[in-house]
């Protein structure tokens, strides 16, 4: 799989993720590290990283239509946002 | 449970027992789905017509909301549910404190609250919700009633979803040795933490003097320390009843080779509230998380939003139980918990960065512990005002010199807490030996002998397994047949 680069969509969101959520900027994540089912970010941290994602992929992404499941990492973050988000007028 | 009851078990346990080993899937699921709906109906005719009624009400909501991918089609199923439970489950309830009529009253009286319906109704709830997702599910009628159904699980859960169970009722695996062993394994650790450790916590040392008369019995007086250790005291028994049944309800179906998801994962070690909550009644809790907090807690940006929803979606989860004050203060309380714990994490992010030393680590623990007991007085309490009572001795001086409960319960408490992390602690130093000794030449004589009898137990399971398993089915056979007015009830059949 292809290295994140900066400014792209998962390195944005790996930046963010560690600088803002886990606040342990010495962690090192990918794009494959599992994040919630390693118990490394809880629900309430969640809800922040999908509001990030919207932004990042200018994509809103509808209330139910995700699980955690689904943003355990940050590529399957990225294809959540793909697949059920509306791109933002 | 009656003689008929333990008969109904049996045959039910037959019939799954020869339809595991048909090869054509259509009849194995359907002698499957008639064996569950022997089991439950035993608990009532009326039971079962409710059951079926929303099955297939549910089946068809799913066709719908696959076809109409819209909030509206969903909202209809959630209201169709909404309804049913609230007909069956809060109505009645409701109905006693508000001024009726004597024949509306009689009439609400007689609506009888079919057992698991809080459990199924979930279920159902969550299969709407999945279809609106996007998930892949096409289950057939007999199937999804056969998810609705499942024997082990329709009285008191786990709360089940069907993405995990679709496959598993689907496949014919036969009996695997290694799934039979561990599956009793687990019976018997349910049925020692029901029937000894949460039987002997509500009954005490002498009949009378445990958590129930502790509750019940004692008018008013009670002392503080009474408070905790009936706090702490009636925390256990719960867990050991419902995290007991878990162990049957999840055995029970390994055994016959279906893999359930956990309720409980060792929440008392939790350090801090939102650990908690991801070990305690995990079906439910990851239920209300998913479909409930996310959903909501997405529909608007703020914190102040976000920690909002959470107390709603705790208060929810109180209300679940029953519609009673106390137990929607419960939820509340655990929101305002939950709320706290990550508003003191941010606190201490910005003041002290990095992680906890051992001694913040066990306070974070104590803290934890101490918190969520207290929560178990508004839980268990007759009444708000008896919570009140109770909750207000701790903030009374003079209660702290003041004793109410019979001696054996300052004895029976601390002794069943103490023995209960000490278990764990020996299981943790245990697993650590065994994963520290792996590859090693120079190993201590105690680890290497503790580590080898452990493997031994386990290698030769048999040689002990069956004779505490035999044992432990005849104990709580003779128990529920000779003593059946005795023994409690699994308290989440409550619910």
């Amino acid at each position: 799989m292809q290295e994140p680069t900066p400014g792209d969509p998962a390195q944005q969101m790996i930046d963010y993720i560690v600088r803002e959520v886990i606040r342990r900027p010495a962690l090192e994540i990918t794009a494959e590290t599992p994040l919630v089912s390693s118990g490394l970010i809880d629900s309430l941290a969640l809800v922040h990283i999908l509001a990030k994602l919207e932004d990042v992929t200018q994509r809103h992404i509808p209330a139910g239509k995700v699980l955690p499941e689904d943003m355990d990492t940050v590529n399957l973050m990225l294809a959540t946002a793909r697949r059920v988000g509306v791109p933002r007028r | 449970m009656t003689a008929d009851t333990l008969a109904a078990l049996a045959a039910v346990i037959v019939t799954w027992v020869l339809a595991r080993r048909l090869e054509a899937r259509a009849l194995r699921q359907l002698l499957l789905l008639a064996a569950s709906y022997l089991f439950y109906g035993v608990w009532g005719g009326w039971f079962l017509a409710v059951l079926i009624a929303s099955s297939v009400l549910n089946f068809y909501l799913g066709g719908l909301i696959r076809r109409r991918r819209t909030a509206g089609a969903l909202w209809i199923g959630i209201a169709c549910n909404l309804l049913l439970l609230g007909l069956f489950k809060y109505l009645p309830a409701l109905a006693q404190t508000a001024a009726l009529g004597a024949s509306e009253a009689d009439l609400v009286r007689r609506i009888a609250m079919p057992l698991g319906i809080s459990f199924w109704t979930f279920q159902a709830l969550s299969y709407l919700f999945d279809v609106y997702r996007g998930e892949e599910l096409n289950p057939s009628l007999v199937e999804f009633c056969l998810y609705m159904a499942f024997w082990p699980t329709v009285l008191s859960g786990p709360v089940c979803r069907l993405p995990q169970m679709l496959p598993q009722l689907r496949e014919a695996p036969g009996f695997r040795h290694e799934d039979v062993v561990a599956g009793t394994t687990r019976i018997i650790q349910g049925l020692i933490m029901k029937f000894a450790l949460a039987e002997i916590l509500a009954v005490g040392l002498a009949p009378g003097e445990g958590v129930v008369g502790g509750f019940d019995d004692v008018q008013g007086g009670w002392g503080a320390l009474d408070v905790w250790l009936l706090a702490i005291g009636f925390g256990f028994q719960l867990f050991f009843d419902f995290a007991g049944y878990s162990h049957l309800v999840i055995g029970t179906a390994l055994v016959f080779g279906v893999r359930l998801q956990e309720n409980f994962n060792r929440p008392y070690l939790a350090l801090t509230p939102a650990i908690f909550w991801t070990r305690w009644h995990m079906s439910l809790s990851f239920w209300i998380r998913d479909y409930v907090f996310l959903p909501l807690a997405t529909l608007r940006r703020g914190r102040a939003w976000v920690y909002l929803v959470l107390v709603f979606a705790m208060t929810l989860f109180g209300l679940w139980h029953a519609p009673k004050a106390t137990f929607v203060l419960w939820g509340c309380y655990q929101g305002f918990l939950l709320v706290l714990h990550r508003l003191g994490q941010q606190a201490k992010a910005r003041l002290a960065p990095g992680r906890p030393a051992f001694a913040g680590g066990f306070l974070s623990w104590a803290g934890t512990f101490a918190a969520i007991s207290l929560g178990w007085v508004l839980f268990r309490a007759n009444d708000l005002g008896q919570a009140l009572a109770m909750l207000g001795a701790l903030f009374s001086p003079a209660a702290y010199s003041r004793l109410a409960l019979p001696h054996s319960f300052y004895v029976l408490v601390p002794a069943v807490t103490i023995g209960y992390f000490a278990y764990e602690a020996v299981r943790a130093v245990l697993a650590r030996w065994r994963e520290e000794e792996r590859g090693r030449a120079n190993v201590p004589a105690v680890r290497l002998v503790a580590v080898e009898l452990c493997q031994l137990l386990r290698a030769r399971a048999w040689w002990w397994l069956a004779p505490v398993c035999f044992a432990a089915l005849a104990v709580t056979l003779i128990r529920l047949l000779e003593q059946s007015a005795a023994v409690s009830p699994f308290m989440y059949t409550l619910f």
